[in-house]
């Protein structure tokens, strides 16, 4: 009896918090709802929930959500692996090697407050407009921050412990796989997390400069032909890639480092 | 001198080897040009002012775009901070649009505002909003209750608490909020001028890039990338210079910008 009224009031909680989360979103759909219905502006220029909502099953059926979305994530993805793989060796061996740091450190200092997008144009004269000169401008706007992050949790692994270890004979090799590395895990995953929007959102920026297929190039492409449904559309698909990446990261977080759990926003 | 030695050596020898393996042909210069064509491109560049015009656009766009987003995201972070009715309206719309590429955006404001400052200054307020907000936040709601009592039991007025107590006691965090928001302003300006422009130093840059001029696009890269170095060093500054006082401001060096 308790346990299905217990199990009543907390789905009832979840449902008001969700209800909540929600009602700011679905004043703001419906303002927009009213302004486009009000007939104050032209439908070019701002067409109604409705009709933006309708011009999901046409754009699906003729392939131009899955695909578009599945090549951007796949840029996304493959720029992030690179820039894990990459800035976190590179942030360990900053940590334990002295000329490592010597000739890293300036390099991060100048590159990690650059507007990376600037570079574009570079990455298109060598490796043209398809999948890798995307996947590579990832990697190089990802790399930096996971850099830093690895660095930071590299140099914070506790002199003492490193100490003690060092004392009782134990080989570089075994300090890294054994000691460093473990306690910088939860570091290197912050980093990536803090990555994996801004990997996104330069998959998608670069495809809108520089074309060449996904979802930013559609973007672009409906925006050319005046389809404003699309573009609504697709910008609303860019947003929920990222919610939901997000999710998923969280996810990932509580299953690979359950021992860490971070002071959530 | 040991310092700039160790600072500078590893740039200094980076960009010799750069230059040794184009002069001596290892790299093809129309794939990467010699350091000192590029140097000399950058020298024609400044000296004949074409870049001038297009950064003084850029640098434009990207502060008053700056200036519109903090000041908007501080009012709106105060407000989140202090009235739980602001909370929930504010809260969930910030986590949804968070993530959100905000270059994705010109394109709409291109339809609505065509193509110009307006649509770049637009989609810049809109990137730098939510930093400002999430940090202006959190550094509202970590000053120390006891400061909020203090003021209350001496009788300050609401408007009073706000900006005599809140605003100061969280400038760090908002702050920090806005070099954060300033990498932000510099990469959607660019964008948006990549995307569709006029002026700026976007554009040129990729004028240079489609007509083949690789020196000068190279020269164009560096002078941006200057300029945002310098912005983000002198906000730095500012932070150091105003907060003194605070002992965490030199901690804010550590964070940084994407």
């Amino acid at each position: 009896m308790e346990a299905a009224a217990n199990a009543a009031m907390r789905s009832g909680l979840a449902l008001w918090r969700a209800a909540k989360f929600m009602y700011p979103i679905a004043l703001v759909v419906l303002l927009w709802a009213l302004v486009a219905g009000a007939g104050w502006v032209r439908p070019l220029f701002l067409p109604s929930p409705l009709a933006v909502a309708r011009q999901f099953w046409p754009l699906l059926a003729d392939g131009e959500v899955v695909t578009p979305l599945l090549v951007s994530l796949y840029r996304a993805f493959g720029g992030l692996v690179i820039a894990l793989a990459i800035g976190a060796t590179a942030g360990l061996a900053m940590a334990r090697m002295r000329w490592v740091r010597w000739g890293v450190d300036p390099l991060v200092s100048f590159a990690f407050p650059a507007p990376k997008i600037a570079f574009m144009p570079i990455f298109i004269l060598w490796f043209g407009i398809d999948d890798v000169s995307k996947i590579l401008m990832v990697a190089f706007t990802c790399v930096f921050p996971i850099i830093v992050a690895t660095y930071h949790g590299a140099t914070a692994v506790s002199k003492i412990v490193v100490w003690s270890a060092q004392a009782m004979g134990t080989s570089e090799q075994a300090l890294m796989r054994r000691i460093i590395l473990p306690a910088t895990l939860p570091f290197i995953f912050s980093g990536v997390r803090v990555t994996v929007p801004v990997a996104l959102i330069t998959a998608y920026t670069a495809e809108m400069v520089a074309g060449g297929g996904g979802l930013g190039s559609a973007l672009m492409y409906a925006q050319r032909f005046f389809q404003t449904p699309s573009v609504f559309l697709y910008i609303f698909l860019m947003l929920l890639s990222g919610v939901l990446l997000d999710q998923v990261m969280l996810a990932a977080r509580s299953w690979l480092i359950p021992w860490q759990i971070e002071e959530e926003a | 001198m040991k310092g700039l030695v160790q600072k500078w050596g590893a740039i200094v020898l980076g960009l010799a080897l750069w230059e040794l393996a184009v002069v001596s042909r290892a790299v093809d210069p129309g794939f990467l040009p010699a350091v000192h064509t590029i140097a000399a491109a950058l020298w024609d560049l400044v000296t004949a002012g074409e870049v001038w015009t297009n950064l003084f656009a850029t640098t434009y766009r990207a502060l008053i775009g700056l200036a519109a987003g903090t000041a908007v995201g501080v009012l709106v972070g105060m407000l989140m901070a202090t009235s739980r009715a602001a909370n929930g309206f504010f809260g969930p719309l910030v986590a949804m649009t968070y993530s959100l590429p905000k270059a994705s955006l010109v394109p709409l404001f291109m339809l609505w505002f065509g193509i110009g400052d307006l649509t770049n200054i637009l989609s810049v307020l809109l990137a730098t909003l939510l930093p400002v907000v999430v940090s202006t936040y959190h550094g509202v709601k970590a000053v120390p209750q006891v400061l909020l009592w203090s003021a209350q039991a001496m009788g300050s007025s609401r408007a009073r608490i706000l900006t005599r107590v809140l605003l100061p006691a969280s400038m760090l965090h908002i702050l920090t909020g806005t070099r954060i928001a300033l990498g932000f302003s510099w990469v959607l300006t660019i964008s948006a001028e990549m995307i569709a422009a006029k002026t700026g130093i976007g554009k040129l840059i990729f004028f240079y890039g489609e007509s083949g001029a690789y020196a000068y696009m190279f020269a164009g890269i560096i002078a941006i990338v200057a300029v945002a170095y310098a912005a983000d060093r002198a906000m730095v500054w500012v932070i150091r210079d105003a907060l003194h006082w605070e002992d965490s401001a030199d901690a804010a060096d550590a964070a940084g910008a994407g």
